[in-house]
C-alpha cells in the first residue's frame, strides 16, 4: 500500500494550505474574489439552467397540488377579497385622478430615467444562511452593481456581484442588507435591517411612539444606493415588541425580478464647498470603469 | 492498491463527481427565497466522508478539493475554509479506513460524529477570529444534528445503491485481468 506515500502527503499539505491560502486572500482582497467568485457562478449554473427550470416547475406542481385541494375554500377567499380590491380599486382610480390634476398644476417633471429591465431567478443561495438569487442577466444587459431589484410589488433586494451573463441580488431579509427607509405617514427614517428572518427589524428609529403597525416603509434614497420611494412593506410588531417590516415583496416565490436603472443623483460638479463626495458618485465613477 | 481495476475506479470517481453535482443542482434550484424554511443536512460532507471510509481510492484528494472548492464558491461561503476543514477530515478518515473496515457501524458514527461537530467548531472559531461573519447559532448546530441524523442513511445509500463497499478480503486480489 503506498497510500500513506510521501507524494500523497505532499499533495494533501500543498492543498490544504493553498485553501487556507485562498480564504486568506478572500479575507484581505474581498471584492476580487467576490468578482471570481461571480465568474465561477455565471461559468457554471446557467450551463444547468436546462434542468434547473423543468425540476423547479415540477416541484411547484407537487406543491401546488396541495393546495388544489383547498380549492373551494381559496375560491370563496378569493371572491372575499376581490370586493375589497374593488373598493379600492375605486379609491386608487380617484386618487391617481388627483394626482395627476396636482401634478399638472405643480408641472413637476418626473424621472424619465428610471426604467427597468426584467430578469428570471435563476437559482437561489442554496445555504439557510445567506438569503440572495442568481439572476439570468449582468453586465451585458447592463445591469450595475448595487441597483434595487423589485418584484411586481416591493422592494427585493440589491444587485451585489455582477457577472458577465449573471448577476447575484442580496435579498432584503440577507443578514448582510442594510436599507434606508422612510415610514409614512410620521415621516420617520430608520435602516430595514435583514437578519435572516422572514420579516426583518427596523433599526436606528429616532421615535418609536409615532409609528404603528400598518405603517408603510419605502426606500429613502439616503445613501444614493436606491431611488427614493420605493415600497418595502408594512411595519409590524413582533411578540417582543420589537418593530419589524412585513416585506410586500412575495419572498415565496420570486421568479421575474425587475431590476431598477438608477445613475444615482447627478454629482454637483462645483466641490469647493463640499466635504466629501457623494456616494452615489462614487458608485457612479464605478459603474463607469 | 491495485486491488480493483482502473476502469471501475475511474467510473467511481466520475460517479463521485456526478453525485456532489447533483446534490449542489438540488441546493441550487430556486424553491427556499423566502427564509425560515428547512435546514438540510450537509449532504456533500456526508457522502464524502461515507466514500472515505468505505473506498479511499474512489474519492482521491485533489478530487475532493475541487468539489469542497466549487461548492464553497456557488453556496456563498467564505471560499476555501470550509473546503479545507473538509479535506482534512476526509483524509484522516483515509488514513484510519483500514481500522474503520473491521469497525462496528456505530464506532464509524461515533467517529464521524467526532469529525463533524469537531470541523463545524472549528469553522466558527476561525471566521470568529478573523472577524468574518460567522452564521447563526441556532440553524448552524440544527445543520450539525440535521447531518449527523442522515449520516446513517447515506450509509446506507452508499452501501446499497451506488455499491461503494468497505474492501473485504477478497478484493485484494486483482480482478479483471
Amino acid at each position: 500500500m503506498d497510500y500513506g506515500g510521501p507524494l500523497r502527503r505532499l499533495i494533501f499539505a500543498v492543498l490544504v494550505l493553498s485553501l487556507f491560502g485562498f480564504f486568506l486572500l478572500w479575507r484581505i482582497d474581498n471584492p476580487r474574489v467576490e468578482r471570481f467568485r461571480a465568474q465561477v457562478t455565471n461559468k457554471v449554473v446557467p450551463n444547468m439552467e436546462w434542468a434547473m427550470a423543468p425540476v423547479t416547475g415540477f416541484i411547484n406542481v407537487v406543491r401546488d397540488f396541495q393546495s388544489y385541494q383547498r380549492i373551494a375554500d381559496q375560491n370563496t377567499e378569493l371572491r372575499r377579497e376581490l370586493r375589497q380590491m374593488q373598493v379600492w380599486k375605486e379609491a386608487a382610480l380617484q386618487l391617481e385622478q388627483e394626482n395627476a390634476r396636482l401634478l399638472d398644476l405643480n408641472n413637476v417633471q418626473l424621472d424619465s430615467r428610471l426604467t427597468y429591465i426584467t430578469g428570471v431567478v435563476l437559482a437561489d443561495s442554496g445555504s439557510p444562511f445567506r438569503q440572495s438569487v442568481l439572476l439570468n442577466i449582468g453586465a451585458h444587459d447592463g445591469i450595475v452593481e448595487g441597483w434595487a431589484t423589485m418584484d411586481g410589488i416591493g422592494l427585493v433586494g440589491r444587485i451585489s456581484g455582477v457577472a458577465k451573463n449573471t448577476a447575484r441580488v442580496i435579498l432584503a431579509t440577507d443578514a448582510s442588507s442594510r436599507i434606508p427607509a422612510i415610514i409614512q405617514p410620521s415621516g420617520q427614517t430608520a435602516i430595514v435591517a435583514g437578519d435572516n428572518s422572514a420579516a426583518p427589524p427596523i433599526d436606528f428609529l429616532e421615535n418609536p411612539d409615532l409609528v404603528r403597525p400598518g405603517d408603510r416603509v419605502v426606500s429613502s434614497g439616503d445613501g444614493g444606493v436606491f431611488p427614493a420611494g420605493l415600497l418595502i412593506g408594512q411595519i409590524t410588531a413582533d411578540p417582543g415588541g420589537r418593530l419589524r417590516v412585513r416585506l410586500s415583496a412575495d419572498y415565496e416565490r420570486l421568479k421575474f425580478l425587475r431590476v431598477l436603472r438608477h445613475y444615482g443623483a447627478e454629482p454637483v460638479s462645483d466641490t469647493a464647498n463640499i466635504l466629501s463626495p457623494v456616494p452615489s458618485a462614487i458608485l457612479h465613477n464605478e459603474a463607469i470603469k | 492498491m491495485n486491488s480493483l481495476a482502473p476502469s471501475r475506479v475511474w467510473m467511481m470517481r466520475a460517479a463521485f463527481t456526478l453525485l456532489i453535482l447533483i446534490i449542489l443542482f438540488f441546493h441550487l434550484l430556486p424553491l427556499q427565497t423566502a427564509p425560515g424554511g428547512i435546514i438540510w443536512p450537509n449532504l456533500i460532507l456526508a457522502f464524502s466522508l461515507s466514500w472515505s471510509v468505505r473506498r479511499p481510492q474512489y474519492v482521491p484528494t485533489v478530487l475532493l478539493a475541487c468539489m469542497f472548492f466549487l461548492a464553497d464558491f456557488l453556496l456563498q461561503r467564505p471560499p476555501g475554509l470550509w473546503a479545507m476543514l473538509a479535506l482534512v477530515a476526509c483524509e484522516h478518515v483515509k488514513s484510519q479506513a483500514r481500522s474503520l473496515r473491521d469497525a462496528s457501524i456505530t464506532t464509524e458514527i461515533a467517529f464521524i460524529l467526532a469529525w463533524i461537530v469537531g470541523i463545524s467548531i472549528s469553522y466558527r472559531i476561525i471566521l470568529a477570529i478573523l472577524y468574518v461573519e460567522v452564521p447563526p447559532v441556532g440553524p448552524a448546530l440544527l445543520q450539525i444534528v440535521a447531518t449527523v441524523a442522515a449520516y446513517p442513511f447515506v450509509i446506507v445509500v452508499t452501501h446499497a445503491f451506488m455499491g461503494v463497499r468497505k474492501a473485504t478480503p477478497n478484493d485484494t486480489g486483482t480482478r479483471g485481468s
